[in-house]
């Protein structure tokens, strides 16, 4: 048996993973304890128990430059301090590791009630444009996968990646061979701090690294050439699931926990899982959707990825939320019967 | 040669005319040639300021970090490298202020890397506000009457631990600030120096100095050598006091 959050871990070791700082929130500190543990019989693997999440953030990106594959491991209200090193990650091209074990929000809100609030954050919570590649498991056997597949994509981007999941998936215990998973690792291609007389700064920059904060034009070449790199990596990672029904007139998209908790519906609809939840699996979704009649996301917020779909597919998303940190079929059943107008058993 | 540690052709730099940040980095750069640091052996690492933009001039391995953000970014990068001399340069108001619970807290964890900390007792960059370290009753721009506060206590708070390194020179005391700058890279710990510098256009004019070398004078005047073993810097004395 193996837990989420020890999936996520042995995962991110896995991948090449030496550097771990962070500070302690549920439900997430599980993997801070294990990789305090494990620096502890580690030497070459380096961990700091920082002064609080903005340390943390940062910390993690020295790391990055100095050598090390880095990560961190949070939850919202510390997700939402790490935001401005995210933003810094990505406006200094700099590969990292965050994993957001969310829960029920804002502020403290209800720890630590499962959730999937921070959708929108994940994406739009810091300053700037910037393209965030983000995973979303719904297995121990894919906390495992995609925690490798987070680290690769960080590097291949060479901007702050995100796996997000939640206390739900990460206290799962399953029945799984790690070491059966075939996963490729993608090696650190930037040198290490101390090799060159390169300039690594949050301003914009050309590409010798030397501020141009007045010059629209290399701002914007910067800019397209980080958007087109991220979109070749996402490309790589065109990762869901889908199951097709040709009784039923309505999609059900969802992802991570609710995924797993509503899956006993496929025989009523259709099925709709994105994994890459961002960039937004735009082609997929309006293939998919263009065969149904109703698309409906049912997930742990107020509809923050219904109004992404939306965006996508250019119709009305019908919206089933599950909020309060209970996630169940039952709860799900009711909210769709609610919402479509028909008994869902 | 100091210049070799300079990218000279990004000169003129980003500062003002007289500033004092100039002094700061040609002591450095003397200092590292001296000890033969170099871009295959060190980096240099700072906040977001006038101060910051120091670390883009070098030729070594720079990094600007996010502002208040360079002490665990060089704890980071100092952990993972531990042959890298890992100094950080910043501003008073980055160190301090935004950057305060990370000076708290790496002071205490005593990592060994270097910071010079540009006391120019305001916010440069931002024009001049006050902040942590401005002397009570200064006016600024954002205290048009007076700053209502006692300063933080730098040397205090550095003491606060079981080991430290504290040293406050200033820049025209150049052969003591040279020598500070050389015993905080040689210190195996958390080495911080208090560096009293001019920040002519933001506040030293609305002091009533009328030049950058007004106010070097006014630093020869009012700063002393502390007696030699001192445990404690008097106020407006220069000198290291440290516990290894
Ligand atoms: C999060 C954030 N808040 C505010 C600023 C604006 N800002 C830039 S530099 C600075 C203060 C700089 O003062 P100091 O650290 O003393 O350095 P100096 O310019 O005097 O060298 C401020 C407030 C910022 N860049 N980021
Ligand atoms: S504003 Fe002050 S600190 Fe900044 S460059 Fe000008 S003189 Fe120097």
């Amino acid at each position: 048996m193996v837990q989420g959050t020890e999936a996520i871990f042995l995962g991110a070791l896995r991948a090449g993973g030496n550097f771990f700082a962070g500070y302690p929130i549920s439900p997430s500190t599980e993997i801070l304890v294990l990789a305090a543990e494990h620096a502890s019989r580690n030497p070459d693997f380096k961990f700091i128990q920082s002064e609080d999440e903005l340390a943390a953030g940062n910390a993690i990106i020295g790391a990055s430059l100095a050598g090390a594959k880095s990560f961190t491991a949070t939850s919202g209200p510390g997700f939402t301090l790490m935001q401005e090193a995210i933003g810094y990650g990505h406006e200094v091209e700099v590969p990292t590791v965050l994993v957001n074990m969310q829960r029920v929000g804002p502020a403290t809100g209800m720890p630590t009630m499962p959730a999937q609030q921070d959708v929108l954050q994940t994406h739009y919570g810091t300053s700037g444009d910037y393209y965030p590649l983000v995973f979303c498991p719904n297995s121990v056997a894919e906390c495992y996968r995609y925690a490798v597949i987070t680290f690769n994509a960080a590097e291949e981007s060479l901007s702050p990646a995100i796996l997000l999941s939640d206390g739900f998936v990460g206290h799962l215990n399953e029945v799984v061979d790690l070491d059966a998973i075939e996963v490729e690792v993608v090696a650190r291609s930037r040198p290490p701090l101390g090799t060159g007389t390169r300039f690594f700064t949050g301003l914009a920059h050309d590409e010798k690294g030397n501020p141009r904060t007045a010059d629209a034009v290399i701002y914007k070449q910067w800019l397209s050439m980080v958007k087109a790199r991220h979109e070749k990596v996402a490309a790589r990672y065109r990762h869901f699931e889908c199951q097709g029904n040709d009784s039923s007139d309505t999609l059900l998209i969802s992802y991570g926990i609710v995924s797993r908790v509503i899956a006993p519906l496929a025989g009523q609809f259709a099925m709709f899982r994105p994994i890459r939840i961002f960039p937004m699996l735009g082609d997929e979704l309006r293939e998919y959707a263009q065969e149904y009649e109703r698309v409906v996301v049912v997930e742990a917020n107020d509809g923050q990825y219904a109004s992404l779909v939306e965006r996508e597919v250019k119709r009305d998303v019908v919206r089933v939320p599950l909020l309060g940190g209970r996630i169940n079929l039952e709860l799900a059943r009711k909210g769709l019967s609610e919402n479509l107008g028909k008994e869902v058993s | 040669m100091f210049k070799d540690l300079l990218k000279m052709e990004l000169f003129p730099t980003s500062w003002c005319p007289g500033c004092g940040i100039g002094q700061v980095m040609i002591q450095l750069a003397t200092v590292m040639d001296e000890m033969g640091l170099g871009h295959t052996n060190s980096t240099i690492i700072s906040g977001v300021g006038c101060t910051g933009r120091m670390a883009g001039y070098f030729n070594v391995d720079g990094v600007y970090t996010l502002h208040g953000r360079a002490l665990p970014v060089a704890e980071a990068a100092k952990l993972v490298n531990p042959d890298l001399k890992v100094i950080v340069v910043s501003g008073d108001g980055d160190l301090t202020s935004i950057g305060g619970n990370h000076l708290l807290h790496a002071a205490r964890r005593n990592p060994d890397l270097t910071v010079l900390c540009n006391s120019n007792q305001v916010y440069g960059l931002t024009g001049g506000q006050a902040g942590p370290t401005t002397p009570r009753d200064t006016r600024t721009v954002s205290t048009p009457g007076g700053a209502p506060y006692d300063p933080v206590n730098l040397q205090n708070l550095m003491k606060a631990g079981g080991r430290y390194f504290y040293a406050r020179t200033t820049v025209f005391h150049q052969v003591h600030f040279r020598n500070c700058i050389k015993e905080a890279i040689a210190w195996p710990g958390f080495a911080f120096v208090d560096i009293m510098c001019h920040c002519i256009e933001n506040n030293g004019r609305r002091l009533g100095f009328k030049s950058a070398y007004e106010m070097l004078q006014h630093f020869r005047q009012t700063y002393k050598r502390a007696t030699d073993g001192a445990e404690t810097l008097e106020p407006f004395e220069i000198g290291i006091v440290r516990k290894g």
